[in-house]
């Protein structure tokens, strides 16, 4: 109950944006125990310096004192003109980890030892300095299928004396796709092509008839690479098979009747990783969504996304 | 969520620094193993930061330890009290470091380190020694910000500005806090050590064993005057009065059977008669008023003017006119003084008071008592006797000296008309020891004589400055002040102890205090006592009074609403000032020295009315300077020239040179169109 309106004072206070710039809105900034600690030795040389009517040890306790004061302004300081602006974002399987890329943009003046994490996932440190740009990817584990917000992200920070935390909560418009799982099953859920030969070949590529070698483009799955050939020297190819006569595959959601749709999804994953290690062409039937035939690491990725957003109400 | 903290390489070299800079005042005074063991550890410590040595186990930190403990024992014979216990806390300071691994040893290690520089302010209390301790905070919060920023590419110099910057920024406030905070008395009793020995009076005195005290120019206490001092003459330092003597030492006494109440008075309860007579006589006489500030004598005997009129503020007068402490005076210790000479005021003595004062030992010293019986029958007036007798020590052959031989046995009998070389200490005791025996009540007095004023402003007595004289009860003037080696060496009365021996040809003080005599570094002297006077008075002498009279001046009245707004209001317009300071964006642009030439001459033009947008270029100002002061287009052409060449030229950023030949350019372009005639 608290929590949530904690949250709902945090949703209206920081709300979610693709670039945020840290200013006395977002800081929070409050004593770290070893601050606790300094206040208290201050307090004790307080108390020193009146009984031993010492006035160069009340001198030192208030110039400790003051020190704080000054380092609350410094500990600000660090955080306060920090832009943090989404960056890119990998995907992963569910039950695994995604990550975002998040940038942080100082502009005027440096912003030392940063911690950023969320969730109870290990800080990762950073310190920008000013006109600098850093990039830092954060991992997110992925629970559920589908389009995954990342929660919000604390940026925190004990520079320089560590006697404060300054802290922000930030919440980035970044969005990781979360792929099904791969789940295995026997029969291939495909349209067309040859399913005896189909299932005969899996596990032995290069089954097909070879047709020749062609420069490696970007995206080609490496499995396909001539290897032997670029130990010798003759630059980086792709072996080319001839495609099945039967045409191309066509992996359908129709299929399989009577699965539960997470579990259909998951099938079709396994053969989406499955064919795209083979490099073999498929193509994918989702209702309401198709993708086009085709091969190869791009092919592959298309397919997963496409199966990571299926029932995704929310428009791309 | 376990992390290992390292500590990062870069932030070491500080916390070294501090642990040796922190440890030094204490490793200096005290044993020599102290300095052994911080030795050790930072030996061990480089070799194991090299990776040649392991750290050491359980077993042998627990054994460095209980040695530590052990040798602090030895050397100290207690644990407790607050030198052995800063021995204690900087030799654990330097245990601590061995075993530095995590951020959070680091953590400990520096809280350790404050402890370590309050305690150098128990023993040190000189500016230069305050300055040495802000240092010592300064390379502490250096290490605070290096264990803080643990990025690789930190640069060891960073974390030095970085801590001198905030050190700087909170002295202001540091500063404003001493003042205002209110001083509250102590909540318990927390005596420093007093088993030292400190060179001062003694509470006897045995004429014929030379005493050390003029040998030494330690300062004893200052005195500030409001108005005119006494002349030097006049300058009778009472401390406290002797009058039991044993036939060799002199000592305080005090009649048989009298109460402390009868002796002393403290502000509290009923005034005795002796106080209300005193008070009655100087009320319609304004004497000298003053402020003494003590050095520490640990001794409770204050020093005033023949007889002293205070607040009480910790301290009581005596029946005998001088002033006593509340307890030992172990650190800055002041007092205000009135002092009014009405020692004739106390009507009469009582039996027991002037047998206490006429008593002499039974037998011994009988040529003396002699003298003394054979000036009675000649005078029977005792003002007459006293006379006579100092017409004795002036005429007779006697000499002040220092280095009097060594007498014994009956000792007034062997001065008198034996040695007859002597200081004040000898001519003090045989004077009061012939006017006992002659039936006149006397005493011997101990304090100091003189004491040299400093930039017109305060006096400074030493130690060399200690005297003793004598008191003798007149009929009719009741106690009267007599100075036997005044008699004798007028000049030791007159010019201080100093210029007696200045004026001396025989040169009976020739190694003494040979330096002070060169005239340079005797003014140096007096400009280094000058400061450390008003660091007596101001830092280490701030106390309860003398805040509540400068919040007083400051605030109007002190009540605590003024002072809590007051403090308030300072934590409030520093934080503010300090704020805009910080926080302010202007100052945080990096810009280099070109960038910032070039937003000079963009600013002084702006002044003059030419608005240039901010994304101007060198050509485009001077375009624009053209434009509107055909007369200056030379100037600015020249300095566009240079500009572009140092910006855009290879040889990477322009020296000092380069940018004062760029500053005299721009002077030109401002000067040509502040007087374009000449220009043309």
């Amino acid at each position: 109950m608290l929590k949530q309106a904690w949250q709902r004072w945090l949703d209206r206070r920081l709300p979610r944006a693709r670039q945020v710039q840290l200013d006395q809105r977002r800081i929070f900034i409050f004593p770290t125990g070893y601050g606790f600690l300094y206040l208290l030795v201050s307090v004790l040389l307080f108390f020193g310096g009146i009984n031993y009517e010492n006035n160069l040890i009340l001198g030192l306790c208030f110039l400790m004192v003051s020190l704080f004061l000054v380092a609350i302004l410094h500990t600000f300081r660090n955080l306060s003109g920090l832009s943090l602006r989404a960056g890119a974002s990998r995907s992963g399987f569910v039950g695994g980890q995604g990550s975002v890329e998040v940038v942080l943009v100082a502009q005027r003046r440096p912003h030392r030892a940063l911690w950023l994490r969320w969730l109870d996932q290990p800080a990762q440190e950073i310190s920008v300095e000013p006109g600098e740009e850093s990039a830092l990817w954060l991992n997110l584990p992925l629970s559920r299928r589908g389009r995954v917000r990342p929660p919000r992200l604390r940026v925190e920070s004990r520079y320089p004396l560590g006697l404060l935390r300054s802290w922000s909560l930030v919440s980035l418009d970044q969005v990781c796709l979360a792929w099904p799982r791969p789940q295995e099953r026997h029969d291939c859920p495909a349209d067309g092509g040859d399913r005896e030969r189909q299932v005969a070949s899996a596990g032995q590529s290069g089954s097909e008839e070879f047709q020749g070698l062609r420069g490696y483009v970007p995206g080609d799955s490496l499995g396909q690479v001539d290897w032997k050939g670029y130990a010798r020297g003759r630059g980086l190819n792709v072996k080319l098979f001839e495609e099945p006569a039967s045409g191309r595959l066509w992996l359908r959601y129709d299929r399989l009747e009577g699965v539960p749709v997470e579990r259909r999804l998951s099938i079709l994953c396994f053969w989406v990783q499955r064919l795209s290690r083979e490099n073999r062409p498929f193509a994918l039937a989702l209702p309401g969504a198709e993708l086009p035939p085709g091969q190869g690491e791009e092919q592959r990725l298309r397919a997963l996304n496409l199966l990571a957003r299926h029932g995704d109400t929310e428009a791309h | 969520m376990a992390r290992i903290y390292q500590i990062p390489s870069h932030a070491r070299g500080w916390l070294t620094l501090a642990i040796i800079a922190a440890s030094l005042p204490q490793l200096w005074g005290g044993p020599l193993w102290q300095a052994g063991l911080l030795a050790l550890v930072l030996g061990w410590r480089a070799l194991m930061d090299r990776q040649r040595l392991v750290l050491p186990g359980r077993i042998l930190r627990l054994v460095l330890l209980v040695a530590t403990v052990g040798a602090t024992f030895y050397s100290f014979g207690r644990l407790h009290g607050p030198e052995a216990g800063t021995a204690l806390i900087t030799s654990l300071f330097a245990l601590k470091y061995l075993e530095l691994v995590s951020k959070r040893d680091a953590y400990v290690l520096i809280v350790l380190g404050y402890f370590v520089c309050a305690t150098i302010l128990l023993f040190h209390r000189g500016p230069a020694m305050a300055l040495y301790v802000i240092g010592c905070l300064i390379l502490l919060t250096a290490s605070l910000a290096g264990i803080n920023y643990s990025d690789t590419h930190a640069r060891r110099r960073q974390h030095l500005s970085v801590a001198a910057v905030m050190v700087l920024q909170a002295l202001p406030l540091a500063i404003a806090l001493f003042v205002l905070v209110p001083r509250i008395a102590p909540l318990w009793n927390m005596q420093l050590d007093s088993g030292q020995a400190r060179t001062g009076m003694s509470d006897s005195m045995s004429p014929g064993q030379v005493s050390r005290l003029t040998e030494s120019s330690e300062l004893a206490f200052r005195v500030q005057f409001e108005g005119e001092p006494p002349p030097p003459r006049e300058r009778y330092w009472r401390g406290l009065t002797y009058s039991y003597f044993d036939g060799t030492t002199w000592r305080q006494g005090s009649p048989p059977g009298w109460e402390r109440e009868q002796l002393f008075y403290g502000g509290r309860g009923p005034s005795p008669d002796w106080y209300r007579a005193l008070i009655d006589a100087a009320a319609d006489r304004t004497g000298y008023r003053y402020r003494v500030i003590m050095e520490p004598s640990r001794q409770r005997w204050l020093y005033a003017l023949a007889v002293p009129f205070t607040d009480f503020d910790g301290n009581a007068l005596a029946r005998d006119f001088r002033l006593v402490a509340d307890g030992p005076v172990n650190g800055a210790f002041s007092y205000t003084v009135r002092s009014v000479d009405v020692t004739g005021a106390v009507p009469a003595l009582g039996d027991a008071e002037r047998r206490l004062m006429l008593d002499l030992p039974e037998e011994g010293n009988a040529q003396a008592r002699a003298l003394a019986q054979r000036w009675r029958q000649r005078h029977r007036n005792d003002g007459a006797l006293v006379q006579a007798a100092l017409g004795y020590f002036r005429e007779q052959p006697f000499f002040y000296t220092l280095e009097p031989p060594r007498i014994a046995g009956d000792t007034v009998d062997e001065f008198l008309f034996g040695t007859r070389q002597g200081f004040c200490e000898h001519y003090a005791s045989s004077f009061t020891f012939l006017m006992r025996a002659a039936g006149i009540p006397a005493r011997v007095v101990a304090g100091y004589q003189g004491g040299e004023m400093n930039a017109g402003d305060y006096l400074q007595v030493r130690q060399y400055d200690a005297h003793a004289w004598a008191e003798v009860w007149l009929p009719g003037q009741g106690w009267v002040q007599v100075d036997p080696t005044a008699a004798v060496a007028p000049e030791r009365v007159e010019l201080g102890l100093r210029g007696a021996f200045e004026s001396a040809a025989d040169g009976a003080g020739g190694d003494f205090d040979g330096l002070n005599r060169l005239p340079v570094l005797f003014q140096l002297q007096q400009w280094a006592d000058y400061v450390d006077f008003n660091w007596q008075k101001w830092v280490l002498g701030y106390r309860q009074q003398s805040q509540r009279d400068l919040l007083e001046r400051l605030l109007g009245a002190v009540t605590p609403l003024r002072v809590g707004l007051a403090l308030l209001g300072v934590v409030l317009v520093f934080s503010a000032v300090l704020g805009l300071l910080v926080l302010s964006r202007r100052r945080d642009t990096p810009v280099s020295p070109l960038e910032r030439e070039f937003a000079r001459l963009h600013r002084a033009l702006a002044q003059r009315g030419l608005r240039a947008p901010d994304t101007v270029s060198a050509a485009q100002l001077e375009a624009a300077v053209t434009r509107r002061w055909p007369s200056a287009a030379g100037a600015a052409g020249h300095w566009r020239h240079l500009f572009e060449h140092l910006a855009y030229r290879d040889q990477g950023a322009p020296g000092a040179a380069d940018l004062a030949a760029l500053r005299r350019r721009r002077r030109a372009v401002l000067a040509s169109l502040a007087s374009p005639r000449r220009a043309q």
